[in-house]
């Protein structure tokens, strides 16, 4: 057991650039939940109250990242974050994207992006009434 | 002095807007975009582009113009992990979705080079503009909604770029994501905002292909500002994107 903290450690530290990768459809950074974490094959043994122990505080390109693991007996039972850098990877530069409802706008416009359309559809479309009025 | 007209062109409606030009700057820019049509529509037997990909010209054969859109189509194809495919299995060679931004772009610089500074071009939903329509003011460009052909969902104002939309409401379920061969799915619209044409009108057609997957990607394109709306009608958008309230 005495071993094991430091190698459960380790994958804990390791588990910082699994954090630090963002999935692409997710426009918020997501903390992994804890139950993700790899825990190591229990070695026989009985039950104990839960010990909580301090990982060191590991810088990376984005900051500073420290976790807490938690075991009951011999296996992990919980993983914080006691530090985390203060944005995720692809919040340093801003937000790349913004969600919003869709709405009909009512500005005035000089003309529409939309779908190629057909001579047909252009006949009865916003474009050939903009076209009609003129400049 | 202002001029403007529509002609119906490459199967599709071009508008101009010509603010400092005349009757014949439009009548150059229909010309040259005839002229792409002859050569360029794969629906054409006798087109430069059926003749290549039917074997009766070959690879050193072909004119600049289609080895720079070919090479655009491959560049596209690449970049998007194969959902863009101008030749897609069992199907003739298609380059429309680069030839169409590519020659309305080289429209624009044409009335540039004639000396016109103010005018826009809408080439059945796709956009390119140059400087301002009037002192102080920008182009404003709608996004057409995806559910009404006489409501736009976002205003953008513009000068000196280009807005190409990608989307399914028009022409039915015609994309087809390249990756799976199967129509693309996850969004009702793509809107991308470019310098130029030819990288918002590609960049908007293979994000569209990708589904939801395109809207992180096109955002990751350079030069490239994204209004999407996804299958559930949410709007996912560069925060830089110069929208109107």
């Amino acid at each position: 057991m005495r071993r094991a903290i430091p190698a459960i450690l380790l994958t804990a530290a390791g588990f910082a650039f699994v954090w630090q990768y963002e999935p692409t459809t997710s426009a918020q950074a997501a903390l992994p939940p804890a139950d993700t974490v790899p825990s190591l094959p229990a070695p026989s043994g009985g039950t104990t109250a839960p010990r909580t122990v301090d990982g060191s505080a590991e810088r990376n390109k984005h900051g500073v990242v420290q976790v807490q693991v938690v075991f009951t007996g011999d296996r992990i039972t919980d993983v914080r974050f006691l530090q985390l850098p203060s944005s995720g990877p692809s919040r340093m530069a801003g937000p790349r994207l913004v969600q919003e409802t869709l709405s009909a706008q009512s500005t005035a416009i000089d003309t529409v992006s939309g779908a190629t359309m057909t001579s047909q559809s252009y006949i009865a479309s916003l474009q050939a009434a903009i076209d009609a009025k003129g400049a | 002095m202002t001029f403007t007209a529509v002609r119906q062109l490459m199967g599709l409606p071009v508008s101009l807007d010509l603010r400092d030009g005349t009757e014949d700057d439009a009548e150059r820019v229909f010309a040259w975009l005839h002229e792409v049509d002859l050569r360029f529509s794969p629906f054409r037997m006798d087109s430069e582009v059926t003749r290549y990909d039917e074997g009766r010209i070959g690879a050193d054969g072909i004119s600049d113009d289609l080895r720079h859109v070919l090479a655009l189509c491959q560049a596209y194809e690449d970049q998007s992990g194969g959902a863009f495919k101008a030749k897609l299995p069992g199907r003739g060679l298609d380059p429309n979705a680069v030839v169409k931004g590519w020659a309305v772009q080289r429209a624009a610089e044409m009335l540039r080079a004639a000396g016109v500074t103010r005018f826009c071009i809408n080439a059945g939903g796709d956009v390119v503009t140059a400087g301002e329509p009037a002192d102080g003011e920008p182009w404003r460009v709608g996004i057409r909604h995806p559910d009404d052909s006489h409501e736009v969902c976002a205003v953008v104002a513009v000068r000196d770029g280009a807005m190409a939309t990608s989307a399914a409401y028009e022409r039915g379920n015609h994309i087809i994501d390249g990756r799976t061969g199967m129509p693309a799915f996850g969004l009702l619209s793509m809107t991308v905002f470019a310098f130029d044409l030819a990288t918002a009108d590609a960049t908007a057609t293979a994000a569209f292909a990708m589904g939801v997957d395109g809207v992180e990607w096109a955002v990751e394109q350079p030069g490239c500002l994204v209004h999407a709306v996804d299958s559930n009608y949410r709007v996912f958008r560069s925060p830089q994107l110069p929208v109107l309230t």
